[in-house]
């Protein structure tokens, strides 16, 4: 969903410029921001308005690569301290996270990939039969066992995105709609982008411009490979409590939650038709079914909820399923922070990154999985 | 899959003229209709649990709705009732909702005959109980003949006015006034010549007038309601002078007392299926806003889809059982079933008699222009959208923070999310953003209609066969295509 475009001119020049307005740019900004930092923030539309207005947002630890477990939980406590210490509501809720399956090996799979989790850190309670349906009554019979991953929870987009922007005004970000950076380059002490005709010059650069992240780099004269999804996104109408956890599963692709309004998200990364080359993205219409039918199957209520309306939208990804994370190679004072799998999720841990590597020069977690050198240039 | 002919979306006038001429010339023909009785809106019948003690005025057309029930029992004709057709997934395919009989059909032809909803004007009071609008409160009539209150006051604008009017007036209710926004009866007499294209429905008008003015009923012209007021139901109608230029003058306002409003602003066409379908479209104010583009046999943008009735633009009962012959006849045409000679031969008096009703059709929305785009009948307290309780005063709240277009309005304020999927307060915000900015409705962007088209249950896609989904080996890994 596209959010806030007060009509504003970028300004020629400024200290930090964050380009992308979706979950990895706002926390990149607002971060800095706080930090005392003259900050620009670009959108090419408006902010909010690509994955980020689009996506599920659910935030679950436990579906998360073992790689991924401290960038996870530190953006988990992020999320709920938007709302406790930053005074920006996102929405945010942790009642806890189910990761269901179905056939004994989808069980197996569920231990051998939880006891890699738990080598790492990550916390959950096993679960099965009677146990697991007294836990969770709503549950299908089909399913037969769960993980319980206490730290899993849910932002909502709808209300996140609006008080993100708000927040990062409030904080002092020059948040700039309809400004698409078309360009890139060196410029003395810094980088000067071009903004159609207009142009600005920073001596910080942030891309976090989710898929199109690539196309700025390249400006730049460097690689960042990127690959984009077409997920599709379905919304009920409100009803009554059917369910009170977060639901992914270990066969792979499936989010439900119940948000407080009472509507029922059913999600998970199912492919829609689209191209991000095109800018297209549709609905598949027999996916569709089958994504709603499996949420279904995992929680039978669901039969009687009316569907409102479905949707798909795009992330992007690298092809190891590792963010994109930290300083442009063989250049300096210029970052980026994209292609995280479940990257609303991760967003503001990619931005508290940014903004550490921006304010000190380096960051107190360990990125270096995630160098954006690890491709070939 | 299921196959046919053509595959009609509606069971209206309109696709239920259609579907008994293209069975009559031999299609095979499919019509689905999310109502559990055929009809539509205007032959909209009581429910099978009624009984009817005798005949009112109310089965005055029993001849024609019977004549066009008989489509559905048409050897030719599947005729699915509670059937909710839900998007078009592949080119030439429907998908449609219907209990244990969902599925999805491939037909060569389709005929989207929707229909309306009413055109809802926010105003303050009108949440109140005891405010309906124009269509709904003739949905009472037919499909329970009940009428909501004792005394009523029927304000807005438009030809349904009168119609209400005298159906208040026969069940028995005090109507205490009748606002009509337009200066319609000084328009009249300049129009009279193309009105008079139609005289069966000039009559209809003549007979509605003279029963409100039989039972003393005062029909005023340039007056629109501008409140509703009451604690907890509708106590009294504040009712102002309005003129041709739409300047509303509140220091003349009269409050009326009553228990029933009925508030008709018009009607807008029904419009998702050619969103989903990607018709192009049109914009025409007086016909209800967005409407499909239409070649001379209603065929749209799209090769094999048609559009007819008040779906296509509002034109009325009348329009709708032409425009419903002529596509049947049309679509027989060009699937072979009629030779061009015979479709010919049996185009043309409806051709003419459509002729006929569009010279009429422009006198009536001549006489019946709304002079205002009513946005400034709202307050800050005024809910816009209902769904999900959003007031006016919380968009302007919103546009002072920056979100100004309709997508942000709709991110930051849920309106547009619910229920009526955008159907009833995208149009009114539409309109707010229109007035604000000195654009033309038309010029505003607004959030696109998504799948499905109405609402449909889960358990019912479930009745499908569908293939087992295959889970990706890493759900990781990307699915998508790479940047380049
Ligand atoms: C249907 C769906 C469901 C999803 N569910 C989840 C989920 O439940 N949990 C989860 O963690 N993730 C989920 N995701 C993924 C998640 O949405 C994304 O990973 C995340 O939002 C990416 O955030 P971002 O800030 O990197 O990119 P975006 O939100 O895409 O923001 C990038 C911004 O950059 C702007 N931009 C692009 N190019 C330019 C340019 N040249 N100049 C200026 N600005 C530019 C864009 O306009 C955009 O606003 C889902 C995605 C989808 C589509
Ligand atoms: C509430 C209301 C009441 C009205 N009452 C009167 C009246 O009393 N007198 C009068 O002259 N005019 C009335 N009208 C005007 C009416 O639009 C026309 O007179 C006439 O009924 C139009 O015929 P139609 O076949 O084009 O559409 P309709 O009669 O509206 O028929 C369209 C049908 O299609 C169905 N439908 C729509 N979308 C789908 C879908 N996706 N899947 C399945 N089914 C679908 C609708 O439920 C409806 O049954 C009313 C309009 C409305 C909105």
């Amino acid at each position: 969903m596209a959010m806030s475009d007060a009509p504003a001119e970028p300004p020629d020049r400024c200290e930090i410029a964050v380009v992308g307005g979706g979950i990895a740019g706002l926390s990149t900004a607002l971060f800095l921001a706080r930090a005392g930092r003259d900050v620009v923030l670009l959108d090419k539309g408006s902010p909010w308005g690509d994955s980020s207005g689009a996506n599920a947002g659910t935030l679950s630890l436990q579906v998360k690569r073992t790689e991924m477990f401290e960038m996870g939980s530190t953006s988990i406590g992020l999320w709920a301290a938007f709302g406790t210490e930053m005074g920006i509501d996102v929405g945010f809720h942790q009642p806890g996270g189910l990761r269901v399956a179905e056939s004994d090996e989808q069980i197996a799979f569920l231990r051998e990939y939880g006891a890699e989790q738990e080598a790492v850190g990550f916390e959950f309670e096993w679960l099965e039969g009677n146990q697991l349906h007294d836990l969770a009554p709503w549950l299908g019979p089909e399913v037969r066992a769960a993980t319980f991953c206490a730290a899993d929870g849910y932002a909502s987009p709808l209300i996140a995105g609006p008080s993100l922007i708000a927040g990062a005004r409030k904080a002092g970000v020059r948040v700039i709609s309809n400004a698409e950076v078309t360009g890139a380059r060196t410029a003395k002490g810094g980088y000067r982008l071009s903004i159609g005709r207009r142009s600005l010059e920073c001596e910080y650069l942030a891309i976090a411009a989710g898929g199109h992240s690539t196309k700025i780099a390249a400006s730049l004269g460097v690689r960042l490979p990127l690959w984009v999804d077409c997920n599709m996104l379905t919304v009920t109408e409100p009803a009554p409590r059917i369910m009170d956890k977060v639901v992914t599963h270990i066969g792979g692709i499936m989010s439900l939650k119940q948000h407080v309004n009472g509507t029922v998200l059913i999600g998970g990364g199912w492919q829609g038709r689209g191209k991000f080359s095109r800018q297209t993205r549709e609905i598949d219409p027999l996916a569709w079914v089958q994504n709603v039918g499996l949420g279904a199957r995992i929680a039978p209520d669901l039969k009687t909820l009316r569907v409102n309306r479905a949707w798909a939208g795009y992330e992007a990804v690298t092809i190891d399923a590792l963010p994109l994370l930290g300083r442009l190679p063989g250049l300096e004072n210029a970052y980026v922070a994209a292609g995280a799998r479940g990257g609303f999720h991760m967003g503001p841990g990619q931005g508290l990154v940014l903004s550490q590597l921006i304010l000190e020069g380096e960051t107190g977690l360990d990125i270096s999985r995630f160098d954006p050198a690890r491709f070939p240039q | 899959m299921n196959q046919a002919d053509l595959a009609i979306v509606g069971a209206g006038p309109t696709g239920l003229s259609a579907a008994l001429v293209a069975a009559r010339a031999g299609l095979k023909v499919w019509v689905f209709d999310d109502n559990a009785l055929p009809g539509g809106q205007y032959f909209r019948q009581l429910p099978k649990q009624f009984r009817k003690t005798r005949k009112t005025v109310y089965d005055k057309e029993h001849g024609r709705a019977s004549e066009l029930f008989t489509a559905i029992h048409h050897p030719n004709v599947t005729y699915l009732p509670n059937a909710t057709v839900w998007e078009n997934p592949d080119p030439g395919i429907l998908a449609f909702a219907a209990g244990e009989r969902s599925g999805r059909i491939e037909a060569k032809a389709i005929l989207i005959a929707c229909g309306a909803s009413d055109r809802p004007v926010p105003f303050p009071g009108w949440t109140l109980p005891g405010v309906v609008t124009a269509g709904g409160l003739q949905n009472l009539v037919k499909g329970a003949r009940v009428v909501p209150g004792e005394r009523a006051v029927v304000a807005g604008n438009g030809p349904l006015l009168l119609v209400v009017a005298a159906n208040l007036i026969r069940a028995g209710a005090t109507v205490a006034a009748v606002a009509e926004a337009a200066p319609a009866t000084a328009r009249l007499w300049r129009n009279l010549p193309r009105l008079l294209q139609a005289p069966e429905i000039v009559k209809l008008a003549v007979n509605y007038r003279g029963l409100m003015a039989k039972a003393g009923v005062p029909y005023r012209c340039g007056e629109t309601v501008i409140e509703a007021r009451g604690t907890d139901e509708l106590e009294e109608v504040v009712l102002a002078p309005i003129d041709t230029r739409g300047r509303l003058d509140r220091t003349k306002a009269r409050t009326v007392a009553c228990d029933t409003l009925v508030a008709g602003f018009g009607l807008n066409p029904s419009i998702e299926m050619y969103r989903l379908l990607g018709c192009d479209m049109s914009y025409n104010s007086y016909r209800g806003g967005w409407m499909p583009k239409r070649s001379d046999d209603l065929e749209t943008s799209i090769p094999g889809i048609f559009a007819a009735g008040d779906g296509a633009g509002i034109g009325g009962v009348e329009f709708a059982l032409i425009e419903g012959k002529l596509a049947g006849t049309v679509i027989a045409r060009n699937l072979g079933a009629l030779d061009e000679r015979t479709a010919a031969i049996q185009a043309a008096p409806l051709r003419s008699r459509l002729e006929r009703f569009r010279k009429f059709r422009v006198g009536l929305e001549r006489v019946y222009a709304p002079p205002s785009t009513w946005t400034e009948l709202a307050t800050d307290d005024t809910i816009v959208c209902r769904c999900e309780d959003v007031s006016l005063g919380e968009i302007r709240a919103r546009e002072a923070q920056g979100f100004t277009s309709a997508f942000a309005i709709k991110g930051s304020t849920r309106m547009s999310m619910g229920r009526c999927q955008g159907r009833n307060c995208l149009p009114t915000l539409a309109a707010h953003i229109a007035a604000r900015d000195g654009i033309a409705v038309e010029q505003v962007a607004v959030p696109r209609g998504r799948p499905p088209a109405r609402l449909v249950t889960i358990g019912d896609l479930l009745q499908e066969d569908l293939p087992a989904p295959v889970f990706p080996t890493d759900p990781h890994l990307p699915r998508g295509e790479e940047v380049i």
